[in-house]
Formats: C-alpha cells, structure tokens, sequence
C-alpha cells in the first residue's frame, strides 16, 4: 500500500479522535480568544497603533497555541498503547510523522484563522491587506511550526519533563518563523507590493520543506526503541 | 518456520530485564512463557516482536535475522499486550478499520466482521472502545491481532478480563492458528491453561531461562515451584 495512503488514514484518524476529544482544540482555541482580548486592554492604541503590532502578536500567539497543543499529540494514542500497535503495523515512521504532521497542521489551520480574526478584531486592523499574499505567508510558516511540533512533541515524551521541555527545543529553533512570519504579515497589513515580500515567504518554506523532511528522516529515532 | 532468539539481553537502566535468554518457536508449536513478576516476560516478548531492540543477542527467522525495522516482518507479526492498543473514542469497527487498512488488508470491512465474528463481539463494531468492559476491550484487541492473518503471534496475558465463552472462542482460535502452522509465544501466569494449551514451556526468573521443556513431560507441582521460589534465588 502506498506511504501516502497510509499517512492520510492516520491524519483522518487523529482529525477524528480530535473532534471527538475535543480538549486539545478547544484549550487551543480559548487561549486565542483570550490572548486577543488581552492584548486589546494591554495595547495603549491611543499610541501605537493596532495594525503596527497585529502581525507579531499573531504570530506570537499561534507559536504559543500550537507550542501548548504539540504536547497532547500523542496523548490519544498513548491512552490505551495504541501507539506501540500502530508501530507494529507495516506503516514506515516517515508516515507516521507526515500523517501526524497534517492531523496537527490542519488544527494549527484553524488556531490561525481564529488568531486572525480575533487579534485584528480586538486591535480594530480595518484593512488587513491581500488574503492570497497572508495565505502564501501562512501556509509555510504552519507547516513549519506543525511538523517542528510534532517531531518536539513526540520527543518530550521520552522526557521526565514532559510539556516544560517543549517550548525550551523549539522556541529557539521555532524562530526564523516567528521573524520571517511577522515581517512579511505586517508587510501584507501595510499594503506593500509582494517582490518585497516573496523573499521571506521562500525562506518560510524553506524552513518548512526542511522540516517536514528532516522530521521524517529522524522520527524513528524518538518512536523506536 | 522457526523463530529464534539468541543470547538476548535487555537491560532498563542498570537493571537486566533479560540476562542472556535463548528461546526457539517452530511452526505449528504455541510457546508459553510462564514465571513470576519481573522475569522479563513482556521484555522477552518485546524482544522478540522487533518492538524493542536487544542490547546483545539476535532474533532471527529461519536463519535470518529480523528486526523491527523491517516492514515485512511487521507485517507477519500480531501483538496482543497489557493494554489494549485501542483508539477510546473511536467505536469497535474503526479502530479495527483503521488497522485493516494499515496492514493493507484486501477488502478491510469484511475482514474485520470476520474477525470480530472469531472472537464472538460482532454486536460490539458499533459501539466506542471507552463503553466497553475491561474483557470485551480484550475481545476486541484480541481480534484486531488476528486481523491480518499473521503467521507470528506474540500473546502477552491475552486472557484477562475474558469471560469463560471468550476464553474459549480464543483457546479455539489458536488452536486454528497452531493447525495453520503459525507461531504463537504466549506469555501467562494461567499455569493451568499453560499446561493445557501449549506445546512447550519456558520458564524465566529475573531474567533468565530456568526451564524450557515439552509440557507434556512437565511437572505442574515443580513448575509451580518456580513461582513460589521467589525471584531473589533463580538457581
């Protein structure tokens, strides 16, 4: 059977039990909401205005949201031991990770439009600029911080730490995202012209390709024993 | 077919699970692996299924040496462990879909009524794995196993929780495999079920192999004694 198949059986499983469950996304959800609502008191917009700092808080707040959910991955599966079977099965790691990387991709998704929507709501951004240039932002930088986090995600779990290691491994790795990310959205809310943003959106997939790559090169490494 | 660990150790720290272990399963032959708590049974099995990888020793199949790295060997193997590997907020039939289709199993809905069917749960497909009872969790793990038809069983405690028909719907199943000529290493503490259902017996005590012999030949008074002996004295 191909790897591809089996990858998207495994992302359809988790987009499932995710639903199903529950807790994760909406943890995930109400941190959104309330960062937004939090920022809007913070900000003194009678001296900065809401659209200057709207693409960094966006970011922050994504980073932060997908950093706390990346720890529950792999919780339905460590539930019952239902991991250990889905190792034994002929499905290759690298499936595994892509498969888990677009289950936590596609919620990452959904974090990101609500932080949209609500953080330029609250900081009243009135015109957000071009939706195709956000979405050539987006799409890489989620991808990148949807596959950093499942590969960390998976690899807390071997540690006493558990979810306090998380953001210490990927915060650091996590921010050619975060600058290449904020800099081309506040580009986008300004308005500005896409030659002076195709830049950072090619790095952002860079990173993104080379994540999602290296993720699943290296992810028996923190399934197998 | 023969399956065959060699020299196998595995240690969890500085503490040896299994301490230079042989063990040989033929074809057609079901394997019990009996001893006390901490013997290194589970370790044994996880050894031996490529779940966990020796620190010394080689587990081969036929003369070659297998690994849990290999696809094809996964793909031959069916595991039935402490927990039931289940998927609680999903219902009966899609966990066992979701394996089916993993293990590439031609028309996967049939095969997992039929599974299901084996081991006498067919009424539960519908119904979530978090509303079941601890034995029909079993069932149903019990039946994802057989799902693939695979030729190397490994059975950790695969009768707890089972009421007297399931047991039975299992003992006859295996015995079906063990006609088919599969492997099956079943570790237990049923002495009783051991003796009547296997072809031979090992025992292990804080990790190493104290007896390997026919069942037909062994003494269930001395078998017994390995367990009350207490695993602070193996010798």
């Amino acid at each position: 059977m191909n790897e591809l198949r089996r990858a998207w059986l495994i992302t359809l499983k988790d987009l499932r039990l995710e639903f199903r469950t529950g807790g994760r996304l909406l943890a995930m959800i109400a941190f959104v909401v309330l960062a937004g609502f939090l920022f809007a008191f913070a900000l003194d917009q009678s001296q900065v205005a809401g659209r200057d700092v709207a693409a960094a808080l966006i970011w922050l707040v994504i980073l932060f949201a997908s950093t706390a959910g990346a720890g529950r991955i792999f919780d339905a599966e460590e539930e019952e031991g239902a991991f250990r079977h889905l190792l034994l099965t002929p499905v290759s790691r690298p499936a595994i990770f892509l498969g888990k990387t677009a289950a936590n991709l596609a919620v990452i998704w959904l974090v990101t439009a609500l932080a949209f929507i609500s953080l330029t709501a609250f900081l009243g951004v009135r015109d957000t600029g071009s939706p195709a240039a956000h979405a050539a932002v987006f799409l890489p930088g989620t991808i990148g911080l949807a596959a950093t986090g499942t590969f960390f995600g998976r690899m807390s779990r071997h540690s006493s730490l558990g979810d306090t290691l998380l953001p210490v491994l990927t915060f650091p790795l996590l921010v050619p995202v975060i600058f290449f990310g904020a800099t081309s959205t506040a580009r986008v809310f300004l308005g500005r012209p896409w030659p002076e943003i195709s830049g950072s959106a090619r790095l952002l997939w860079a990173f993104a390709v080379g994540s999602v790559f290296i993720g699943a090169a290296l992810f028996r490494h923190v399934t197998d024993e | 077919m023969t399956l065959e660990g060699q020299g196998l150790v595995c240690s969890y720290g500085p503490t040896r699970a299994l301490d230079g272990v042989d063990i040989v399963a033929g074809d057609g032959e079901i394997v019990a692996v009996v001893g006390p708590n901490g013997a290194g049974k589970t370790t044994l099995l996880r050894a031996l299924s490529g779940e966990r990888r020796p620190d010394q020793g080689e587990v081969s199949l036929d003369g070659s040496p297998v690994s849990g790295a290999d696809p094809g060997w996964r793909g031959r193997v069916g595991l039935v462990s402490h927990r039931t590997g289940l998927y609680r907020k999903l219902s009966v039939a899609e966990n066992l879909n979701f394996f089916a289709s993993l293990h590439a199993v031609p028309n996967p809905r049939n095969a997992v009524a039929q599974a299901l069917e084996t081991i006498g749960a067919a009424t539960l497909a519908g119904t979530r794995v978090e509303a079941l009872s601890r034995g029909q969790c079993q069932r149903v793990a019990l039946a994802r196993t057989l799902l693939h038809d695979p030729d190397i069983l490994f059975l950790d405690e695969p009768f707890t929780g089972l009421d007297p028909a399931a047991a039975a719907a299992l003992e006859t199943a295996l015995r079906a495999r063990r006609t088919a000529g599969s492997v099956i290493v079943l570790v237990t503490h049923d002495l009783r079920r051991c003796l009547d259902l296997a072809d031979r017996v090992v025992v292990l005590q804080r990790g190493h192999k104290v007896h390997d012999g026919e069942t037909d030949s062994a003494d269930p008074v001395d078998l017994l004694r390995y367990f009350t002996t207490t695993a602070a004295d193996p010798s």
